[in-house]
């Protein structure tokens, strides 16, 4: 599956890589996610809980910074397995950020997500229609964080 | 007598059955009841018994698809590079031993079709006596077009006409306003409308072919059954059948001497173990270094399925687990013109994760196939699973039946009372028609309905692989009865297709 979009955010470049580089901050803008460890500078993991009916399912994953170059460059490649098949689930995430103004920036990004396993039956299903949603929340929610009085 | 997992079987018998799929236990278990007919059936797959709970409990049908070891996934590959699985089922029964139960029979469309490449044999009209009596419906038993006795036994656990479930009520309402009117017997010959699905369960329990065919024909001396067996070729000696080479789990190979060979590997594997046998087309044998016997090009070709596309709401308010599906289904048409209903809806479960609203996707399944795919060798090698190539959405005629059933939903959902459970379309985003069509042509996966890979023809048709009576057209003494041999995909699901063509080649073979 591949995903590729923009989001408009108010707040300057300098500003908003801060926030999406940071794995905490970033994971708290993203629904769902839980139990954040981070690993080092690069790497941090949690989890993901959602149900399709009557399957109710985790998915543990680990999320590793590949490619840091400010503003325009940002890769992260994301593994993971989900508790109900093991299946596997790999997503590669690039993105970079462009000031349309000294207190807008808008960010572009581009995702390939693989499922290997049966969660390729139902899992392809779900993430299509999650990511939507999920990208918007995460809009709202850096929105949010960065218009906030400091 | 009782199954043997992979032992050499030590006698040479009358009818070595390829397959125990949906139509081989048919096959093997009609063909037994002559207890001077010698049968061996043939199994790649596991035959365990008793049938563990994941596979006989309806109930654990989700589990059986995402946990189980009897479900083969096959990747196929979308013109974009992406990929999705194709299904089938790895243990005696078949696909009937991991599909949704669903016991619905092809439209009188399906058997016209059929006919112009079977005959009049074929027809709906004289198909009908099979199909009443492969049936056991209580509901219907009475009626002229259904059957009571057979060994399949349908039952419905929903009545429409009693229906307190909102969701639902909500669909019969939206459904009647768009002319969809209730329908409560599926299995007309044109079936239109909110349907209430039947399914081949007794006391709670799946009711494969494996349990309503050979269950009853296990005790039979004249049978034999053997499961983990692969069988590697069909033997052909001067233009007939003799037999098959079997390789069991431990690599072993054995030469089995039959007078007939029924193939009923499926839609993946019967052209599969033709082309192996020499049978199949120039370019194939070629391509593999296999000795061709007869070179039909129609082996593996033809692939048909239907197509399936997901659109998802916002859900208004949180559901019940067992929402709509698997109760009713809603057949429809993708455009008032079309003559035949073309479309499968399904409201499909919803979606949670913490910190969304519940989303709600609907499936939207064509059941129609315009163009033809193809089933292709790996490689020679029996242990290697073939290439599937579906085409899938890959004629324009499809692509916009597709996107008319999505317009349809999205016109249905907001209908009063369905609003009340359907917010926005969430996925794909509803801004284009650009964007819909990339959804459908970058989303689409199948409803595990393949067929068409050894279809049936006329003598002359390039591409016919049987002929009207399953026999394998330039071998005696050969024929392929499963799902594979049918023309066209059907406009229902296809396991009641693939038994009533086990039951044909049952017929075939003991009238040869």
């Amino acid at each position: 599956m591949r995903l590729e979009g923009t989001i408009d955010i108010p707040a300057p470049a300098e500003a908003v890589w801060a926030v999406i580089i940071d794995p905490r901050d970033l994971a708290a803008c993203v629904p769902g996610v839980s139990d954040v460890r981070q690993l080092d500078d690069r790497t941090f993991e949690g989890s993901v809980r959602a149900s399709v009916g009557p399957i109710d399912g985790d998915f543990a994953f680990r999320s590793v910074l590949a490619t840091l170059s400010y503003p325009d460059e940002l890769v992260v490649d994301v593994e993971g397995t989900d508790s109900v098949t093991k299946s596997r689930v790999v997503a590669h995430i690039e993105a970079g950020l462009s000031s349309t103004s000294d207190e807008s920036t808008t960010l572009a990004y581009r995702a390939t997500v693989t499922t290997k396993g049966r969660l390729a039956i139902i899992g392809d299903m779900v993430l299509r229609a999650t990511a939507g949603m999920m990208i918007g929340q995460v809009t709202k929610c850096l929105r949010a964080r960065l218009e906030a009085p400091a | 007598m009782t199954s043997t997992r992979g032992d050499r079987p030590a006698t040479d018998v009358d009818v070595a059955v390829v397959g125990g799929g949906t139509a081989g236990c048919v096959v093997a278990a009609r063909l037994s009841e002559d207890p001077a007919r010698r049968v061996l059936l043939l199994e790649e797959g596991p035959d365990p018994q008793p049938i563990p709970p994941i596979v006989s409990d309806p109930k654990r049908q989700s589990e059986l698809i995402l946990e189980s070891p009897y479900v083969r996934m096959y990747d196929v590959e979308r013109p974009d590079g992406s990929s999705f699985p194709l299904l089938s089922g790895r243990i005696m029964g078949g696909g009937s031993s991991i599909n949704n139960l669903a016991v619905v029979r092809p439209m009188r469309a399906d058997f016209d079709a059929w006919s112009t490449f079977g005959g009049d044999g074929w027809s709906y009209d004289a198909l009908l006596p099979l199909l009443r009596a492969i049936e056991d419906d209580p509901d219907f038993g009475d009626d002229p077009i259904h059957g009571s006795g057979g060994p399949l036994h349908l039952e419905r656990s929903y009545r429409l006409d009693e229906t307190v479930d909102p969701p639902v009520r909500a669909l019969i309402a939206a459904a009647g306003d768009a002319g969809l009117p209730p329908c409560h017997d599926l299995n007309v010959p044109d079936p239109i409308g909110v349907c209430a699905s039947p399914y081949n369960i007794v006391d709670g329990r799946r009711q494969s072919t494996a349990v309503a065919y050979l269950e009853p024909a296990r005790g039979r001396p004249n049978l034999t059954i053997h499961a983990d067996a692969t069988v590697v070729r069909v033997l052909v000696d001067d233009g007939r059948a003799c037999g098959v080479e079997v390789r069991d789990p431990d690599g072993r190979t054995t030469t089995i001497g039959a007078r007939q060979v029924v193939v009923a590997g499926g839609v993946f594997h019967s052209p599969e173990l033709l082309i192996r046998s020499g049978i199949g087309p120039s370019d194939e044998l070629t391509a593999h270094g296999i000795a061709p016997r007869v070179v039909r090009e129609g082996v593996g070709r033809g692939y048909q399925d239907h197509a399936v596309v997901y659109v998802t709401f916002q859900g208004t308010t949180e559901l019940r687990e067992d929402y709509v599906i698997p109760k009713v289904r809603l057949i429809a048409k993708s455009h008032p013109d079309r003559a035949t209903p073309d479309l499968h809806v399904f409201m499909q479960p919803s979606i949670r994760m913490e910190g969304l609203p519940p989303l709600l996707p609907v499936s939207v399944r064509l059941l129609e196939h315009r163009a033809t795919g193809r089933v292709r060798l790996a490689s020679a090698d029996p242990g290697e699973l073939p290439i599937v190539e579906p085409a899938l959405l890959q004629h324009p005629g499809d692509v916009e039946a597709m996107a008319g059933g999505i317009a349809f939903v999205r016109e249905l959902v907001r209908h009063p009372a369905l609003a009340e459970f359907y917010g926005d379309l969430v996925n794909p985003e509803p801004d284009a028609d650009a964007d819909m069509l990339e959804h459908i042509l970058t989303s689409y996966i199948s409803y595990y309905h393949g067929v068409g890979t050894c279809r049936i023809g006329a003598a002359d048709d390039p591409l016919a692989v049987v002929d009207a009576g399953l026999r394998v057209y330039g071998v005696d003494g050969l024929w392929v009865a499963d799902a594979s041999v049918l023309p066209t995909v059907p406009h229902a699901n296809t396991n009641l297709a693939a038994i009533m063509v086990g039951e044909l080649g049952a017929r075939a073979v003991a009238a040869a």
